[in-house]
C-alpha cells in the first residue's frame, strides 16, 4: 500500500466522523506493526530500549560512582573483576562512566533533533503553504544555511555561547533546520493542492487550522523517518563535538569525551577510546536500523540524506 | 532559458551565498566572548598594553567601519593577517589546505571505489547473499563516527603492525609512497561512512532504474544482462549518485576536522579549531570563508553536472 492509497483510505475513513481529514490513527497503528513484523525494526528497537533504558536508570544500575577515582588506574577489561570494562588513566570505571555517559549522549542527540525539526518543519510548512515571497524569504534563508558543514555551525555557535548541555544541543540541531524545513515543504507542496486541503478551504476553516490540523498530519510519515535517521546522526555529530573539546563539559562523562580521553592511552590502554565508540555504533546502528524498517512501513523513498 | 544563461544565474546565486556567508561570518566571529588583545597578550599584561593592541588591530573602531573595510579587502583577494602568527591569512591557508585536500579526496575516491560496485551488485543481487552483506556492511559504515574508525586503524596498523606512520602529514613532493602511507588511515576514516552512505544511494538509485519500463524492454529483447546494468542502468542511476555525493560534501569536510585531530596533522580543521581557541578572527573567517566556497562551488559544479547529464531537466525551476 502506498502513500497515497493510505491517504485516500484515511480520507474516506475519518471523513465520516466529521472531525478530521488526517492518518494520524493509521500512523500509529503502521508503526507498531512495523515493530511486530520486521527484524531490523525489533533489532532496532531492542537495542533503543535497552541503551535508553540503562542511561535512564544510571543512578540505580550503575556499579560505582562514575567521577570516583577508587580503583587502579587503567586496568584491562576482565569480565569476572569490579571492573568489567576496566578503568580509566584517573582510575574510574569505566563501565559506570558509559552508562552515565549514555544520558547526555542520548539526551542531546534527542533534543538536537527535536530542536531543529520543531523549527524546520514550522519553517517548511509555512513556506510551503503560503508560497510567493514568503516562501522565497524563508527558502533563499534555508539556502544560506545550506552552504556551512554542520560542523562549521556547531563549532561557532559553541564558540558563541559557551559549552554546555542546552547550547550544544541547539549547535547541533541548528544545522537540520533546513533540512526538516526542505522536507516538510515538499511535502506540503505535494498535498496543498489535494481534495482534503481543498475541502478544509471551502469549509472556511482558517490558515493556521488547515495547516496544523489538515495540512501538517499528512506529512508526518517521511518526518517521522527522518526524524529517526538524524537523531542517529545527532548522537554521532554530539561525540565528535565532544571529542574535539567542544561538547558539553570537558569533565562530564559523555561518550564523545570518553573516547577523547582515551586518545592520549592509545598505545597502553585501548580499550578507553574503542569501548565507547562501540556504543555509539550499536545506538547508531539500532537507531539507523529501525529508521530503515520505518521508511519501507510508511512507503518514504530513500533520499541520500541518512 | 539556455544552458549558458543558466550557469550564469546559478554563479550570481552562489556568490550572493558566499557574500551572505561572509558576512555572517564577520558578525559570528565577533560574537564570539573574549578580547583577542587581551588572549594575545596572556593575562598579565597592562591595560594600556591591551589598549594600544585593539588600536593596532583596529578593533577600536565601530563595527561597520571594519566591516567595510574587511569587504573592500576580500574584494582585493586580501584575507588579512594572523593576529596570532603575523603571517598572511592566504598564505596560511595554502599552507594547511594540501593536507586537507589529500584527505578528502583520497577519502571520496576510496568511498566511489568501494560504493559503486557494491551498490550495483546489491541492486543487481537483491534479496541474495550479495546484497545482505552490502547492505550490513555499510551500514556499520554509517553508524560510526570517522575519527573513531581512524583511532580503531591507527592501532591496528600503525601501532600493533607498524605498517605505516600514525601522526602527522608528508608533502607528496617528497615522494608519493611516504605521502600515500600518512594519508591513508585519515582517508580511509574519511571515506567509509562516506561510502556506506553512497552505497546505499547507488543500491536504491540502480534498483529504481532497473524496474524502468526501458530497462525490461531491453532484457526481454534478449540483450545481455551485464551489458544492460552498465550501460543503460548505470547511466541513469548515476544522476542521483552525483548529488547525493555533492550533498554530503560538507559530512566529508566535518569528518576530515575530526580525524586530523586523531592523526596530529596541520590541516584545515586544526588551523579552524586553534585560531577559535586563540580568539584569531582574521584566520577563523578566512578558514570559514574559504570551508563554505569550497563547498557551495562544488554545489553548483554538481547541479551543472547533473542538468548536462539529464537533458530532460528544465532549467531555472526550483526545487
Amino acid at each position: 500500500m502506498s502513500v497515497s492509497d493510505l491517504v485516500e483510505s484515511a480520507f474516506s475513513g475519518s471523513s465520516e466522523s466529521g472531525k478530521t481529514f488526517g492518518i494520524r490513527s493509521d500512523l500509529l497503528e503502521r508503526f507498531i506493526k512495523t515493530i511486530r513484523r520486521d527484524l531490523r525494526a525489533k533489532i532496532g528497537f531492542l537495542v533503543v530500549a535497552l541503551f535508553g533504558l540503562s542511561a535512564i536508570f544510571a543512578p540505580m544500575l550503575a556499579p560505582y560512582d562514575p567521577m570516583s577515582q577508587q580503583f587502579p588506574i587503567l586496568m584491562p577489561p576482565d569480565p569476572l573483576s569490579a571492573n568489567p570494562l576496566g578503568t580509566d588513566s584517573f582510575g574510574r570505571d569505566l563501565l559506570s562512566r558509559l552508562m552515565y555517559g549514555a544520558r547526555i549522549s542520548l539526551a542531546v542527540g534527542l533534543g538536537a533533533v527535536t530542536f531543529g525539526a520543531v523549527l524546520g518543519i514550522l519553517i517548511g510548512l509555512f513556506a510551503g503553504y503560503y508560497g510567493g515571497y514568503i516562501d522565497d524569504l524563508l527558502m533563499r534563508a534555508v539556502d544560506v544555511m545550506w552552504a556551512f558543514p554542520w560542523l562549521l555551525i556547531a563549532i561557532m555557535l559553541v564558540a558563541i555561547f559557551g559549552q554546555g548541555f542546552w547550547n550544544v544541543m541547539v549547535a547541533i540541531g541548528f544545522a537540520y533546520i533546513d533540512d526538516f524545513a526542505r522536507l516538510a515543504r515538499g511535502e506540503v507542496l505535494a498535498i496543498r493542492e489535494e481534495e482534503y486541503t481543498m475541502a478544509a478551504k471551502s469549509v472556511g476553516l482558517e490558515d493556521y487550522e488547515i495547516i496544523f490540523e489538515e495540512v501538517f498530519p499528512n506529512t508526518v510519515a517521511p518526518l517521522i523517518v527522518q526524524f529517526t535517521i538524524f537523531t542517529a546522526r545527532a548522537i554521532l555529530a554530539e561525540s565528535t563535538l565532544s571529542f574535539l573539546g567542544l561538547g558539553v563539559k570537558p569533565t562530564t562523562p559523555t561518550w564523545g569525551a570518553l573516547l577523547g580521553q582515551g586518545r592520549g592511552f592509545i598505545t597502553q590502554a585501548w580499550w578507553i577510546s574503542i569501548i565507547p565508540g562501540i556504543a555509539i555504533m550499536v545506538t547508531v546502528l539500532g537507531i539507523n536500523l529501525f529508521g530503515d524498517a520505518l521508511r519501507d512501513a510508511f512507503d518514504v523513498k530513500e533520499t541520500g540524506q541518512t | 532559458m539556455g544552458m549558458r544563461r543558466y550557469i550564469a544565474k546559478r554563479v550570481a546565486h552562489a556568490l550572493v551565498v558566499i557574500y551572505i556567508v561572509a558576512t555572517i561570518v564577520f558578525f559570528a566571529v565577533r560574537a564570539i566572548p573574549g578580547d583577542p588583545a587581551r588572549v594575545l597578550l596572556g593575562g598579565d599584561a597592562s591595560a594600556e598594553a591591551i589598549a594600544a593592541l585593539r588600536e593596532e588591530m583596529g578593533l577600536t573602531e565601530p563595527l561597520y567601519v571594519q566591516y567595510i573595510r574587511w569587504m573592500g579587502r576580500i574584494l582585493q583577494g586580501d584575507l588579512g593577517t594572523s593576529v596570532f602568527s603575523d603571517q598572511s591569512v592566504l598564505q596560511m591557508l595554502i599552507g594547511v589546505a594540501e593536507p586537507t585536500l589529500s584527505i578528502a579526496g583520497l577519502g571520496m575516491l576510496i568511498a566511489l571505489l568501494i560504493a559503486i560496485p557494491a551498490g550495483i551488485t546489491s541492486a543487481v543481487k537483491q534479496y541474495q547473499w550479495e546484497d545482505y552483506v552490502a547492505t550490513t556492511v555499510s551500514f556499520i559504515g554509517i553508524s560510526m563516527p570517522g575519527f573513531w574508525i581512524g583511532i580503531v586503524l591507527l592501532i591496528i596498523f600503525a601501532d600493533r603492525l607498524g605498517w605505516v606512520p600514525a601522526f602527522g602529514y608528508v608533502s607528496f613532493r617528497q615522494g608519493i609512497i611516504p605521502w600515500l602511507k600518512h594519508i591513508i588511515l585519515p582517508a580511509l576514516a574519511v571515506g567509509l561512512p562516506y561510502g556506506g552512505i553512497l552505497m546505499r544511494m547507488t543500491r536504491s538509485s540502480m534498483m529504481e532504474v532497473l524496474n524502468e519500463d526501458y530497462m525490461r524492454t531491453a532484457r526481454a529483447k534478449g540483450l545481455d544482462g551485464r551489458l544492460i546494468v552498465f550501460k543503460h542502468g548505470l547511466q541513469n542511476a548515476l544522476i542521483p549518485i552525483v548529488t547525493v555525493a555533492g550533498i554530503l560534501l560538507g559530512v566529508l569536510l566535518g569528518g576530515v576536522v575530526a580525524v586530523e585531530i586523531v592523526f596530529g596533522i596541520q590541516g584545515l580543521g586544526r588551523l579552524l579549531i586553534a585560531s577559535i581557541q586563540r580568539r584569531d578572527f582574521p584566520a577563523i573567517q578566512g578558514a570559514v570563508i574559504l570551508i563554505s566556497f569550497v563547498f557551495v562551488f562544488m554545489n553548483l559544479l554538481v547541479d551543472v553536472l547533473y542538468t548536462s547529464i539529464n537533458p530532460q531537466i528544465k532549467y531555472g525551476g526550483s526545487e
